[in-house]
């Protein structure tokens, strides 16, 4: 039995099945209890449909990214593997990097193939889970208390009381800084920047490498373009579709561009 | 008096469901792991071999050092964006940046939601659990079909389409959110891409270069809503 075969032998499939299947169960639960407790403090039920919806849409044209990147993978740590790893805890950019470091430093001259054993995927594979659990350790040990830190409670849920209620001639309460919202957004920006720029400079040292900043351009000009049309009443649906359908329109024009030069 | 009884009730409900996620959360974080590492060891069993000690903890090493300080920043980052139940699905289904993050923070804008407040945090829930089931089954369905797929995925015509969802991602999200605080945005903007033509090290290290480039951009949030200059974002 090669090593390809072993690595995509049926066995491993049905694990992976099991853990992903798993996931999915609690993904399920963890939305249906949101969408209940979105009910119970009065949430409005058309605003938890449109979340759902419009998420859904948002999350296809990635997950196809995500995709390709499963087929990528495959090819040298097998389909079972691929498909655990960009469906629990994985991230595109992170495997095929640590995988080869692994590869590495089991003394292979990188992810090679022709290289490639049982042992040695068994060695990648638990380097590749390890080295990505950082994030998911954190929640489990820090998440409770980091977020009561933030939010500035000692402890979760305190029985209201008449003593502490505040009374009716107090003055007003100081209208609480919106510092936390300026920051999540702050932060976002300094995400897009991140990657935008790291276009700009691609493209700046090798002109050949224009294809990412040009799919940028034309995704934000569309958004651009849809943001404008949005702020006329009869096109305010286009809000709930606008960064899929930029997307889409980008990628599209990636296609020709790249066919054409 | 009625609507102070209202949102203590409200809180206290939603104290109680975020400690319910708490520990949904951390059984669901335990038993993925344990059975993620599980997985190499019991295919080592099945071909007689095992994961090499010292390969892993020279791998774990190389690649820990890089990684883990990351996942920390990440989490003291994204988990105040993503709340209890959105923080603890997301850093179990992965994809933070390029999917997640994006994805929450659409949600969050379409409904209006401010940070902070119960209904932010379901949002965020529920955003985040929607995207991880429809990449989930996604990419089940490819790996099932992916025979028939594998020619259409990796058709050089289509190769630039699927190698630029992540530009095209943040392009669309970059405008949206330049165009919602233009004075955090410039100075950074600037910054990090003269960083970026300059220092190859920063343009081929993404995950690293968002630490500077949100850090600065925080700041300047901070201190232009010090001098009452931000206006409302």
């Amino acid at each position: 039995m090669n090593y390809l075969s072993q690595v995509n032998a049926p066995g491993l499939y049905l694990m992976v099945g099991a853990i992903i299947g798993f996931v999915l169960i609690m993904c399920v639960l963890f939305l249906v209890r949101s969408y209940k407790a979105g009910l119970a403090i009065g949430m409005d039920k058309a605003v938890l449909k449109k979340t759902i919806r419009n998420s859904a849409v948002f999350t296809v044209l990635p997950s196809v990214g995500i995709l390709v990147g499963v087929i990528a993978l495959s090819g040298a740590l097998g389909a079972p593997l691929s498909w655990m790893r960009l469906s629990v805890v994985g991230a595109l950019q992170y495997e095929l990097n640590v995988a080869d470091i692994a590869a590495k430093a089991i003394g292979l001259s990188g992810l090679n193939v022709s290289e490639m054993s049982a042992g040695a995927f068994a060695t990648v594979s638990l380097v590749m889970t390890v080295g990505i659990l950082g994030g998911g350790l954190c929640c489990i040990f820090f998440l409770g208390r980091y977020l009561r830190k933030l939010g500035g409670k000692k402890k979760p849920a305190e029985p209201a009381s008449a003593e502490n209620a505040p009374a009716e001639n107090a003055p007003a309460p100081k209208k609480r800084s919106n510092i936390g919202n300026i920051a999540m957004v702050a932060m976002f920006i300094g995400l897009c920047t991140a990657y935008i720029s790291s276009y700009i400079g691609t493209f700046a040292n090798d002109v050949s490498s224009f294809l990412p900043l040009l799919t940028a351009c034309v995704a934000a000009a569309v958004m651009l373009a849809f943001t404008a049309l949005a702020k006329n009443p009869r096109f305010r649906w286009v809000e709930n579709f606008d960064v899929a359908l930029s997307m889409l329109i980008a990628m599209a024009a990636a296609v020709i561009a790249g066919g054409v030069i | 008096m009625r609507g102070e009884e209202l949102n203590v009730d409200k809180n206290t409900y939603f104290d109680s469901f975020n400690r319910q996620l708490h520990l949904l959360g951390k059984v669901m974080l335990g038993v993925s792991f344990v059975a993620m590492i599980a997985f190499s060891f019991v295919v080592g069993a099945m071909y007689d071999v095992a994961p090499s000690l010292s390969g892993f903890l020279s791998g774990l090493l190389q690649v820990g050092i890089i990684y883990y300080p990351v996942a920390i920043v990440e989490f003291l980052v994204y988990a105040p964006m993503l709340g209890v139940g959105g923080s603890y699905l997301a850093f179990l289904t992965g994809n933070l940046t390029n999917l997640k993050i994006p994805c929450a923070m659409n949600a969050r804008e379409l409904a209006g939601a401010k940070t902070g407040t119960p209904e932010n945090e379901i949002i965020s829930t529920i955003s985040v659990a929607t995207s991880a089931i429809v990449t989930t089954l996604i990419l089940a369905a490819g790996v099932l079909l992916m025979t028939p797929l594998q020619p259409l995925l990796s058709s050089e015509t289509l190769k630039p389409a699927f190698e630029n969802v992540v530009p095209a991602l943040f392009g669309a999200f970059g405008l949206k959110y330049y165009l919602k605080s233009p004075k955090i945005a410039v100075a950074p903007f600037v910054i990090m891409t003269l960083l970026c033509i300059f220092v190859p090290a920063v343009r081929n290290n993404t995950s690293i270069a968002i630490i500077p480039a949100g850090l600065m951009c925080i700041g300047i949030g901070v201190l232009l809503d010090k001098m009452g200059k931000l206006g409302d974002i």
